[in-house]
């Protein structure tokens, strides 16, 4: 009997603690804009949209922070109508899967706003011919070299072999030339560039010229010439065939050159390098190619879903692709900022600046619906780091592997024509 | 007293539980999940009603349990077999209704010009919606609703600052904080010229743009109206254009396409190849990982089966490597194959790339595997030789059997009968073995030059990942194809194992 009594107590226990749960809001007001980013930009957002509390009237903003980029895209992947954010933060590699799966919106700008960018920073967050967000800071590398090691700045990319192959013994070098931003695809963009293989390069109008691929015998020849070693048909050392130790390796002057990200400027500037920044020169003496692509704030579908999409896209062009948003962000994040009145802005660092200038010599869009397309077989991020793994490390005939490189590549700017 | 308090604490414990599962229940139906909410209530109706009455004690003992068996073993074997049948990749992850939704409201085309204006939002004299318009290159304003567009005069509207008409005759702007509450002025298309209408792209700009796209839900068509092109549902998840159906709208749907996923498998070339080549070595794999860390552990504990100096010193040490977690243990052989700056080219004094070639990856997977694996062997068989009894060894000795065959014929065939059960479940952990694959070598190297997709060290597991998360394109449902076909090959592999070596007779 008293067993039943307290059976009765824990039920209505029970369901009252249930109900009382019930009442406690669970989704976000609707004047709320929802924006994600990951571990670095998310405080530092925070910051600055608390610093001015009035970026878009009549709306509140909320940062969501992830612990890392990947964390983040992760959450995206899984977004729904009810959980996912109204704007998110992320690079332009995104745009293509997230704007084909239905996860973006598209926005309009008008035309003074348009004009604060690059026609290929627009590009870049561009699928199917709809902008689905605002460029917020470039993505790009540049050459900077050791001024204890190097007085002067290579004119071409054989004068930095020459010095390698001088120097090599006397002062100990264990590479020329290794990469530390964005890796032995992304950032080594600008050393296939600069000896002649491009997966792509655009006209003067500012879109992609299909009809040009590149010439694997030329590039091969210039394999042979400046980075293979003909005795053993490996690397000669110059180019470090992988990015692990290339940051402690300049640091301690056993590199010369080092190809680094606008992200880590601060840490070369710490450490008392001067920002003598520059594109890897070319075989010819012009410079290689390199991604001088955006990170962007995108818009999501699910902020109409949510009732903010007004909110949101105010939100994008009052802050993000505003001049007054970027200084602000940038001071603290401290990369390049996309929009040109924020790059002119004396609050913008030398080597902010430095990168910025690098970009606008050398950089070419970052277009993933041809860098992700496997229609030939595989991606342009795995085809390009295999390349340097068969050649260099391998051994392998740098012409025939890059025969095979130019048809995986050819294919893959065919098979993405109808996306651009 | 203390049955008294047990039953207290019992009536705690479960209405905390239940308010729990409740809110857990109300947050699944408000997401739409109707059957993990259903599932959830049914499971706090079932606690209650098995812990506040007497209606089957060994129900008390089991419900926890078969409530997390259905929960993380059979909804997610269910999940897959579901999502096997569709396709669910990049670009066909939403429902059809809202990819419709998205691709009539992806129709909608900016003018040629990308004509963009200075609005006000408000109302007119009829307290519909309406936006006032600048037109300040061309110095005209307007009123426009969505029926009608009125002018104004520029001498009778207000200006801000920068030349943007904020008031007009029969027009109420709204305040922002009106507008935010409400959003329904953000859905309407405000009248502009012809075809072309306003549409609200922020609190004060709008842009010009056109329906270029119509749906016909009696014939299910979209028809582009300009063109006169025609798309229709290719029952593989997306609208595609007709007379041309390699033309498709984004963005597609999640869509049945039945076994199609599992005939790729066969008839796909590019699916195909990488499969069975990685199905060869998953299995030698798993098959060599359990032989070599079995005799090790073996041949370990034999040795010091006997009393030695030192065995418990020696006992101690062999189990080092099983009591260290395995996600370093593998990064530090990670680390110590580098080729920059690896331990062992360092000792070596050489400069061998050793995750690089597809050889000395696989020797380094198996080794490290073994490394991994052994103790755990050595643990157990150390305990049942210690079961084998004493007289059986002794009466094959006086019957004159040298050691070797008494390990052959007496000591291993004891050994192999008891640890049968471990031997397979070790089989099939190896065979899914994806942490050590993952952690040392990303399932590299991978020649993708030559046209490979799945690299040397891949096995079942990492190649489905890869499929499923590795790239920016994701293919859902060929990873879960992949992953029953996973989940039958251990399963029959471990009934197999299990009939022939007669254990499950042991449980009657």
């Amino acid at each position: 009997m008293i067993s039943k009594r307290f059976g009765f107590a824990g039920v209505i226990a029970a369901a009252a603690l249930a109900v009382s749960t019930l009442v406690v809001p669970t989704a976000s007001a609707t004047t709320e804009i929802v924006v994600w980013a990951d571990e670095t930009r998310g405080p530092n957002l925070t910051k600055v949209i608390a610093a001015k509390g009035d970026w878009v009237p009549g709306y509140t903003i909320k940062i969501v922070t992830f612990s890392s980029y990947s964390a983040l895209g992760a959450a995206l992947d899984k977004a729904t109508g009810t959980t996912g954010p109204d704007i998110f933060v992320g690079g332009n590699d995104w745009v293509v899967a997230s704007a084909k799966s239905g996860k973006l919106a598209p926005v309009t700008l008008t035309a003074s706003q348009k004009a604060q960018f690059t026609s290929s920073q627009l590009y870049d967050l561009t699928y199917a011919g709809k902008l689905y967000g605002v460029p917020l800071d470039i993505n790009n590398v540049g050459m900077i070299y050791n001024t204890k090691l190097v007085t002067t700045a290579p004119k071409s990319f054989g004068d930095m072999v020459d010095f390698y192959k001088a120097n090599k013994t006397k002062l100990s070098l264990k590479n020329g030339l290794c990469v530390t931003g964005g890796g032995m695809s992304w950032g080594a963009l600008s050393v296939f560039s600069a000896l002649g293989a491009d997966p792509y390069l655009m006209t003067g109008r500012g879109k992609v010229d299909t009809a040009r691929g590149f010439n694997p015998t030329t590039f091969g020849t210039n394999m042979k010439k400046y980075l293979i070693d003909p005795a053993t048909g490996k690397s000669n050392g110059f180019w470090a065939s992988s990015n692990t130790t290339c940051n402690d390796d300049f640091y301690s002057g056993k590199v010369p050159y080092s190809i680094i990200g606008n992200w880590e400027w601060k840490t070369y500037v710490d450490k008392g390098f001067a920002m003598n920044l520059q594109p890897v020169p070319s075989v010819k003496g012009g410079y290689g190619h390199m991604f001088g692509s955006v990170s962007g704030a995108f818009l999501t579908s699910f902020a109409d879903k949510h009732g903010v999409a007004v909110g949101a896209k105010s939100l994008l062009v009052n802050f993000f692709a505003s001049t007054a948003g970027q200084v602000a962000y940038e001071k603290i994040e401290g990369r390049p900022p996309a929009a040109k009145g924020a790059q002119a802005d004396p609050t913008v660092s030398d080597a902010q600046k430095g990168f910025g200038v690098a970009a606008s010599q050398a950089g070419i869009p970052q277009i993933g619906a041809i860098l992700d397309n496997k229609a030939g077989g595989s991606n342009y991020w795995d085809s390009s780091s295999d390349y340097w793994t068969q050649t260099l490390i391998n051994g392998k005939d740098a012409t025939v592997e890059a025969r095979k490189l130019a048809a995986i590549w050819r294919a893959n700017v065919t098979a993405a024509q109808s996306l651009l | 007293m203390r049955g008294k308090f047990a039953l207290i604490a019992k009536i705690v414990f479960l209405g905390f539980t239940t308010a729990i599962l409740a809110l857990l229940t109300e947050s699944a139906f408000a997401q739409k999940q109707y059957v993990i909410g259903g599932f959830i209530l049914v499971a706090a109706l079932a606690l209650n009603i098995v812990y506040l009455t007497s209606i089957s004690v060994p129900f008390k003992f089991f419900l926890p349990g078969i409530l997390f068996f259905i929960a993380f073993v059979i909804a997610p074997i269910f999940f897959t077999v579901q999502m096997s049948g569709f396709k669910y990749q990049t670009g066909n992850y939403i429902d059809k209704a809202t990819a419709l939704e998205q691709v009539i409201s992806l129709g909608a085309q900016p003018d040629a010009q990308g004509t963009t204006f200075d609005i006000t939002v408000g109302r007119n004299s009829s307290n519909e919606f309406a936006i006032l318009v600048s037109d300040i290159a061309n110095n005209k304003y307007f009123v426009s609703t969505p029926t009608q567009r009125v002018d104004v005069p520029a001498a009778s509207a207000t200006f801000n600052e920068y030349g943007v008409a904020i008031k007009a005759p029969n027009f109420n702007a709204m305040s922002a904080d009106a507008l935010a509450a409400n959003d329904a002025y953000s859905k309407i298309r405000y009248k502009y010229e012809g075809d072309y209408y306003i549409a609200i792209e922020s609190q004060n700009a709008g842009g010009v743009f056109r329906q270029e796209l119509t749906y016909s839900a009696k014939t299910g068509v979209l028809t582009n109206i300009f063109t006169g092109a025609t798309y229709v549902d290719n029952h593989r998840g997306n609208f595609a254009k007709v007379g041309d159906p390699t033309v498709l709208l984004s963005p597609g749907w999640r869509a049945p396409i039945w076994f199609e996923n599992y005939s790729r498998l066969v008839t796909d070339q590019k699916v195909r190849t990488p499969l069975i080549r990685v199905f060869l070595w998953t299995f030698f794999f798993a098959l060599f990982s359990v032989l070599s860390t079995f005799a090790l552990g073996l041949i370990l504990a034999m040795s010091l089966n006997r009393p030695i100096r030192g065995r418990r010193i020696y006992r101690s040490i062999l189990i080092l490597p099983y009591a260290m977690p395995s996600v370093m243990s593998i990064l530090i052989w990670a680390g110590m194959f580098d080729s920059d700056f690896g331990a062992v080219n360092s000792i070596l004094h050489t400069n061998i790339h050793w995750l690089q070639n597809p050889s000395l990856a696989r020797s380094i997977v198996l080794l490290v595997n073994l490394w991994l694996g052994f103790p755990y062997f050595y643990l157990i068989c150390s305990g049942s030789l210690q079961a084998i009894p004493n007289e059986l060894l002794e009466a094959a000795a006086i019957d004159g059997a040298n050691p070797r065959q008494v390990f052959r014929k007496i000591t291993l065939p004891l050994l192999l009968q008891i640890l049968s059960p471990l031997l397979i479940a070790s089989f099939a952990f190896n065979f899914n073995n994806f942490n050590l694959i993952y952690l040392l070598t990303g399932g590299g190297p991978t020649q993708t030059l030559n046209g490979e997709i799945a690299g040397a060290t891949d096995i079942l597991i990492s190649y489905t990942y890869k499929i499923a998360f590795g790239t920016n394109f994701q293919d859902f449902g060929l990873a879960s194809a992949i992953s029953v076909i996973i989940f039958l090959i251990v399963a029959s592999i471990s009934m197999y194992g299990l009939r022939r070596s007669k254990v499950m007779e042991s449980f009657g």
